[in-house]
């Protein structure tokens, strides 16, 4: 008989792992996400240089580097498990929300990593004065969070659409620019010495916001 | 009605029950309207022809499709199974089920038995590949596999949790003459635990059923 403790949490924990496990083996979007962080980079930082007073412009790019990396993979979680067949295996085994929980924490995690690599380097070549570690940590996890949480739930939506990579762009533009603003805006100012109070709220209010709506949809996403 | 049934009804551990179930997709016909009952223990099998919508009457019970029309019940012990919850009381094994192929065949159905929330999955993994006589392939990568070799996955992949319902479409496909006979004793002893439901057209298949649904569809899907 089963089991029927069939517990989420074991069931998103169980996904973020395998995430991680075919992501490793396949590199499908790891090795695209790093060459473009690094490649924009050094273009970059040789067309402009280094750019230690300029605060708005290092906070730009920034942001755009990461938000681009990201994007390639990020919004492909879903696809994936559409064009690989894979998503009937899936629902067989779990609910919709621990799927898209599990897929979640694993964009988060990829974000993680990919800023492990991007963010040092950045500073570096960039010339960017010292940060201030607590507020310019905490822009980044907020940042993070919501587009993580903004690609999961774009990507589900269009997973089973046809054209959904045309789809993913025009949906997922709105969502992110708010995410977007509120990121560049924060660095800008915490760079520039000024407060972040109202960037992070703005942050973490739409994470928390995208990852409610998230819940409430996305146990209806896939019914056929 | 539009099925023929055979053969009384037994034991009500897990009992399916269709009312005047139907279905389209678009303004094709999927299923004509079909009622039934099954009482565990018993083999059945549902045939028809081509497009008459076997694999579609199967993907409604396991509660990856929503009915069009009508209604598919599932009860287990005497409790009613919403098609939300099925995947914990139901094993299904069809040619829309796919595997990570940069992952091994033991690394899928053990990311499927944590998925499930098995006690020990490791356990039920090896026994589940025992039963199907693919203990011998489980380090190998699933694109390394055959044909063959994935429908013996597939049903593994059914009998994992050890659900008292089975649902098999087209079990025997691919499947070699040792498969064949591998399939016929699997089925016999799931019998015995539970409700098993094969959709086919083979007679090698539908033989081993007691009771056999009919879908009297036109087939191909027919417009409206």
């Amino acid at each position: 008989m089963p089991s029927n403790g069939s517990n989420s949490g074991a069931a998103v924990w169980a996904i973020l792992r395998k995430e991680c496990r075919s992501e490793w083996r396949t590199r499908y979007g790891l090795n695209a996400a790093l060459l473009f962080a690094i490649t924009s980079l050094t273009s970059v930082s040789f067309a402009v240089g280094r750019l230690s007073d300029r605060p708005d412009l290092l906070s730009a790019l920034l942001w755009v580097v990461l938000l681009f990396a990201a994007l390639a993979s990020m919004g492909h979680a879903f696809v994936r498990e559409v064009e690989g067949h894979t998503l009937t295996l899936l629902r067989l085994v779990a609910s919709p929300t621990a799927i898209a929980l599990g897929k979640l924490l694993f964009n988060l995690v990829f974000l993680v990593v990919i800023e492990a690599v991007t963010v040092p380097l950045y500073l570096v070549l960039m010339g960017a004065p010292p940060p201030r570690w607590g507020e310019f940590l905490a822009l980044l996890g907020l940042g993070s969070l919501a587009l993580a949480c903004a690609t999961t739930l774009v990507g589900a939506v269009i997973a089973q659409t046809r054209g959904r990579g045309a789809l993913f762009a025009g949906v997922a533009l709105p969502l992110l620019l708010p995410v977007l603003a509120a990121a560049v805006s924060g660095m800008r100012s915490q760079w520039a010495g000024g407060p972040i109070v109202a960037e992070a709220r703005l942050l973490a209010a739409y994470a928390v916001a995208l990852f409610g709506v998230s819940l409430l949809l996305y146990d209806h996403l896939w019914e056929d | 009605m539009n099925a023929a049934l055979v053969s009384p009804a037994t034991v009500t551990a897990a009992a399916l029950e269709t009312r005047e179930l139907a279905h389209r997709y678009g303004r094709r016909v999927a299923i004509e309207p079909v009622s039934f009952r099954l009482d565990a223990p018993v083999i059945a099998a549902v045939t028809g022809p081509n497009g008459s919508g076997k694999t579609t009457l199967l993907k409604i019970a396991a509660g990856l499709l929503r009915a069009g029309r009508g209604t598919c019940a599932l009860a287990v012990a005497g409790r009613d199974v919403p098609p939300s919850e099925r995947r914990r009381w139901v094993g299904y094994a069809g040619p829309a089920l796919s595997f990570y192929e940069e992952l091994s065949v033991s690394e899928n159905l053990t990311f499927v038995a944590e998925t499930r929330g098995l006690e020990a999955p490791a356990r039920a993994v090896g026994e589940a590949l025992e039963r199907v006589g693919l203990a011998a392939r489980a380090a190998d990568r699933v694109a390394a596999l055959s044909s063959g070799m994935v429908q013996r996955l597939r049903l593994a992949f059914a009998l994992l949790h050890r659900p008292p319902v089975l649902l098999l479409d087209e079990p025997g496909s691919h499947l070699d003459d040792e498969g064949r006979a591998m399939l016929a004793r699997v089925i016999g002893e799931e019998r015995r635990a539970g409700l098993v439901l094969i959709a086919t057209n083979d007679e090698r298949e539908w033989r081993l059923a007691e009771q056999r649904i009919e879908l009297r569809g036109r087939g191909l899907g027919h417009p409206a």
